[in-house]
């Protein structure tokens, strides 16, 4: 079973990691994990797209096939509006609502739930940087493809020990909003 | 016992490098190959071996060569525009014979081009580099594993041959981050060679009077045996001469050396020169290469599904070019596809190798990578 998931974001946003922690989780798993990340020369505000592809077999393309994507989370209305169209019919589309603006077309054609994700990390957590982590909790609770245990151990792995607490605090954040989100739509 | 790591091509690259005894880089950041750059900067002091940044690109090769003139196992890492930089020191370091491995991750050109995005347009410049006649041994890296071997076999064949060697990654292979199954350290140590070296009276020595095919044997500098470098023509010592019957000897010999050889030997090594997936009852054959080759497998299983039997045949060794093994796809495959990301460098050579052109094609040069789909889709109008 091959599942995709694309985040969406502009430089700076730390969207490349989560995309590394995803793949490494799945391997961990004893799976196969590819991430590969697309954007433009500019540092920073520039549109960047993470595909990860997480699959029990090998995976040989490692970007995701357009219309193919099962679940996208979106940080940025430049990188939303650029790579939306990769998302399946009906599938789940994850956007931050102070910052991303999908169309009434777009909520027809996907699921659009709305979560303030970069307001939770700077206000609720208590520091930006986090979002990333929020994003992988969310992202987490909406797929069910990855062990929430291994996927959090993998995350802080990759973070320094002194920042052990918020990022647990913000990956708890991300769980409870999406299943808040999760029951407002019925899922 | 293989190793199982998570990495990323470019950070395996520098891994390989240093597990084949690289213990020198210089060199100049540039994307997409920094983190080569950056992860030799890790590696390296940690066994007394030397990092260090360079003032440009051209610099950045000029130590990288003079510590390898000095017997040290040397590398240095950049993308196209930085091979454009260096071309000039890439003409001495084939005409002295001093081997180097030079890691080019292509992005998109010409020129700054497209700096962050996915190219194989350096197909062309990896075969002739510089001005001047020569032999160039490129090795094309497809996976994340073989970021990891083939830079450890372009130090084994740079030592051997005595010449410069291009390890080509792609900016999807050099940044892909994912699972790689690394072959046994032991073996790796095991496989290592290392150049030959002149044991005789300092005074017997003659660096480059070596028979036809045959590469230099160059002594590490500072330990008694003298000779000279230089980017002129020369004669036995590294002298210049401009004698005729020597500067035709040596052109012929550095091309020999690598081209002749491996004709004769169908190939300058035992390993894999290519792959074939799904090959044997292909009745179409797609040949694609580094990145574009992992969409082309998608796309032979894809075709498979829908009736269509599809192989791929991947070069491993770019240059010089299978040709024993290419001529035989030639006269057995009535539909061979060809895609590539560029406008049709190695289109070229397989036109060459097997004496027709009727080929079905793709080729993307905007940065993008190839869509197994879009593969599939060119694939089926062969039919």
């Amino acid at each position: 079973m091959r599942h995709t998931i694309r985040f969406t974001g502009v430089g700076g946003q730390g969207v490349l990691l989560a995309g590394e922690i995803m793949a490494a989780a799945k391997i961990k798993m004893g799976g196969h994990g590819l991430k590969t990340a697309t954007y433009t020369s500019q540092v920073r505000g520039g549109a960047t797209v993470v595909d990860i592809t997480l699959d029990d077999n090998e995976i040989f393309y490692p970007y995701a096939n357009e219309g193919e994507i099962d679940f996208m989370l979106s940080v940025a209305n430049v990188s939303y509006q650029q790579f939306k169209n990769g998302v399946k019919p009906g599938g789940i589309i994850v956007v931050e609502p102070n910052l991303v603006h999908p169309t009434e077309e777009d909520r027809q054609k996907w699921i659009i739930v709305e979560i303030p994700i970069i307001t939770i990390a700077k206000e609720e957590v208590g520091n930006v940087i986090t979002q990333s982590v929020v994003a992988l909790g969310i992202t987490n609770e909406f797929t069910g493809v990855l062990e929430p245990e291994t996927l959090k151990e993998v995350m802080l792995s990759k973070v320094p020990k002194k920042v052990h607490e918020v990022n647990n605090k913000a990956w708890d954040l991300g769980i409870k909003y999406a299943k808040e989100a999760k029951a407002k739509i019925g899922m | 016992m293989a190793r199982e790591v998570i990495s990323t091509g470019n950070e395996l690259s520098a891994l390989g490098a240093f597990d084949a005894g690289c213990m020198f880089f210089g060199g100049y950041p540039i994307t997409p190959s920094s983190e080569v750059m950056h992860e030799m900067s890790d590696l390296l002091p940690t066994v007394g071996g030397k990092f260090i940044q360079m003032e440009d690109e051209i610099a950045g090769i000029s130590v990288a060569l003079g510590a390898s003139m000095a017997g040290t196992k040397s590398m240095t890492a950049t993308s196209g525009p930085g091979i454009s930089l260096k071309a000039e020191q890439i003409g001495l370091a084939f005409i002295a014979e001093v081997p180097l491995v030079i890691v080019n991750v292509m992005r998109g050109g010409p020129s700054t081009g497209l700096p962050t995005r996915v190219s194989q347009a350096d197909i062309g410049q990896a075969q002739y580099p510089t001005h001047g006649d020569y032999a160039s041994i490129t090795l094309c890296a497809g996976s994340l594993e073989e970021c990891y071997t083939q830079t450890v076999r372009g130090f084994n064949l740079a030592e051997r041959y005595m010449t410069p060697v291009f390890v080509l990654l792609d900016e999807t292979v050099g940044h892909m981050h994912g699972k790689a199954m690394l072959p046994d350290l032991e073996e790796v140590k095991a496989s290592i060679v290392t150049r030959k070296r002149f044991d005789g009276k300092p005074e017997d020595y003659r660096p480059y009077d070596v028979p036809m095919n045959e590469a230099a044997v160059l002594n590490p500098m500072f330990e008694g045996y003298r000779f000279h470098f230089t980017g002129l023509h020369h004669g036995p010592t590294g002298f210049p001469t401009e004698d005729a019957a020597q500067c035709q000897f040596n052109i012929e010999r550095l091309v020999g050396k690598i081209n002749t050889v491996a004709a004769e030997n169908d190939g300058l090594d035992d390993e894999a020169d290519y792959e074939e997936f799904m090959m044997e009852d292909a009745e179409v054959c797609m040949i694609a290469y580094g990145s574009i080759s992992r969409g082309a497998k998608e796309a032979v299983m894809k075709l498979r599904n829908d009736g269509i039997k599809a192989g791929l045949f991947r070069p491993i060794v770019l240059w010089p070019s299978p040709a024993k093994k290419l001529k035989e796809i030639g006269q057995k495959f009535d539909k061979i596809f060809v895609t590539e990301l560029n406008m049709g460098q190695y289109l070229k050579e397989i036109e060459r190798v097997m004496g027709r052109s009727d080929f079905g094609t793709l080729h993307k040069a905007n940065g993008r990578p190839i869509a197994p789909l879009e593969m599939v889709a060119k694939v089926k109008e062969m039919f």
